[in-house]
């Protein structure tokens, strides 16, 4: 998939904002929002928290987790640990772009907060590549990702499966036991010939 | 102006949710394209939501084109056709790539009604595949010696791979799946409520049809 479809399906987490106008209740298709009163904070979509802060009708509330010390604390357990740790939210990343990107003054020291995101995404990206290579080492056609965003797994789409599906060829051609025809590779033939002789 | 025009969907008679219908078909187009194969079709899902779609349309044109709820309802709206069309497109390009094998398959799942395609799906790979064989035979056939015309359909037929590794985050905990390993070893694993896992796609296939895992 495309890092926006993945962005896309992360702008449908709930935040909280505050709203500067009033408003009834909104009833959208996937839910109730509302009612807005101004300054007083409520949950809506992430997408809708962007789009009324494009407008300027609203401030971001920034996510709990979007506090210094809390990510400095996220970034020591994830050099600490061996395994990929627990993220505040399945969806960090993206929502840390996006907030960081259209609301940044809303959200406190935004750029210290900025670099420790990246820091944290490094630090896995980094035990993600390690784990790929001591897996595709080890030959194995299983693999167990627990806490993985949807973001990080993208990022390896490209390249992870692909090996896999090779390797499982190289061991099918390997093994022979297996007839080459399950391999499903498409062939384009015409009979005609053969069948004449 | 109508100031009061609620756009809810209140008077919908049916037990689920527009919510719950916009759920399920996020998650339908999600599986959808990831899985190699094509998968068991929706369609009450999207002709639910289409209606709903229209629903909402009228009621927004009855709104003053400068109230901010009007651009709030039309940008929900355009966010869920993308996902519609999308779905549906990524059916339609499964349905050609794999066209011959889908109608076989399909011919087979028709008899006990199991049928994957929708009705209009089953017409459009049925006419596809009409128009690469009169292709074939205007273009190549017709014009090479008649003891080398016979087409066999079935011989150029593109095949999923269904072993191919997806990555996939289990709804429900799942006993038991069997992984084949080629050294005649077959391993079990359990997957729990909550994990993910990179595996191939042929062992799961079942669980992702009926929602025991979600592919991400």
């Amino acid at each position: 998939m495309d890092p926006c479809e993945i962005e896309f399906i992360g702008e449908n987490r709930i935040i909280s904002i505050i709203p500067n106008f009033t408003y009834d209740k909104i009833y959208l298709i996937c839910g109730e929002f509302g009612p807005f009163r101004a300054g007083l904070p409520l949950n809506v979509p992430l997408w809708l928290a962007m789009m009324l802060k494009q407008k300027q009708k609203c401030r971001i509330v920034p996510p709990d987790w979007m506090d210094i010390d809390v990510l400095e604390n996220i970034k020591e357990e994830e050099k600490r640990s061996r395994f990929f740790t627990k993220m505040p939210n399945e969806h960090y990343m993206v929502e840390a772009k996006l907030i960081l990107g259209a609301a940044a003054e809303d959200v406190p020291n935004s750029s210290e907060i900025k670099t420790i995101i990246k820091d944290i995404w490094d630090i896995r990206m980094s035990k993600l590549r390690t784990s790929m290579d001591a897996l595709m080492k080890s030959g194995g056609g299983y693999g167990r990702l627990d806490h993985l965003t949807m973001m990080e797994i993208n990022s390896v789409k490209p390249l992870l499966p692909a090996a896999m599906d090779n390797l499982l060829r190289i061991q099918m051609k390997t093994k022979k036991t297996a007839p080459t025809s399950s391999l499903n590779t498409s062939s384009f033939s015409q009979s005609g010939t053969s069948q004449h002789t | 102006m109508e100031s009061n025009v609620h756009l809810d969907l209140s008077d919908e008679e049916e037990e689920i949710t527009a919510e719950t219908v916009l759920k399920t078909l996020q998650t339908a187009w999600q599986n959808e394209r990831l899985a190699p194969e094509i998968l068991p079709h929706h369609n009450d899902m999207v002709e639910c939501m289409l209606g709903q779609i229209q629903h909402m349309e009228r009621n927004i044109n009855k709104l003053a084109k400068t109230d901010l709820r009007a651009s709030i309802h039309k940008m929900e709206l355009n966010r869920i056709k993308f996902v519609i069309c999308n779905y549906l497109k990524t059916r339609l390009n499964k349905i050609e790539k794999y066209c011959i094998h889908i109608l076989n398959e399909e011919r087979l799942r028709l008899e006990t009604s199991t049928n994957y395609l929708t009705p209009s799906e089953y017409k459009y790979a049925q006419d596809y595949l009409l128009n690469i064989e009169n292709h074939i035979k205007s273009v190549i056939l017709n014009k090479v010696p008649s003891n080398m015309q016979a087409l066999e359909m079935n011989k150029i037929a593109e095949y999923p791979n269904l072993q191919t590794h997806v990555f996939l985050k289990a709804n429900e905990m799942v006993n038991g799946v069997v992984l084949e390993d080629l050294t005649g070893e077959d391993e079990e694993i359990d997957l729990e409520e909550g994990s993910q896992h990179i595996l191939q796609y042929k062992p799961i296939a079942d669980l992702v049809k009926n929602g025991k895992v979600q592919l991400v």
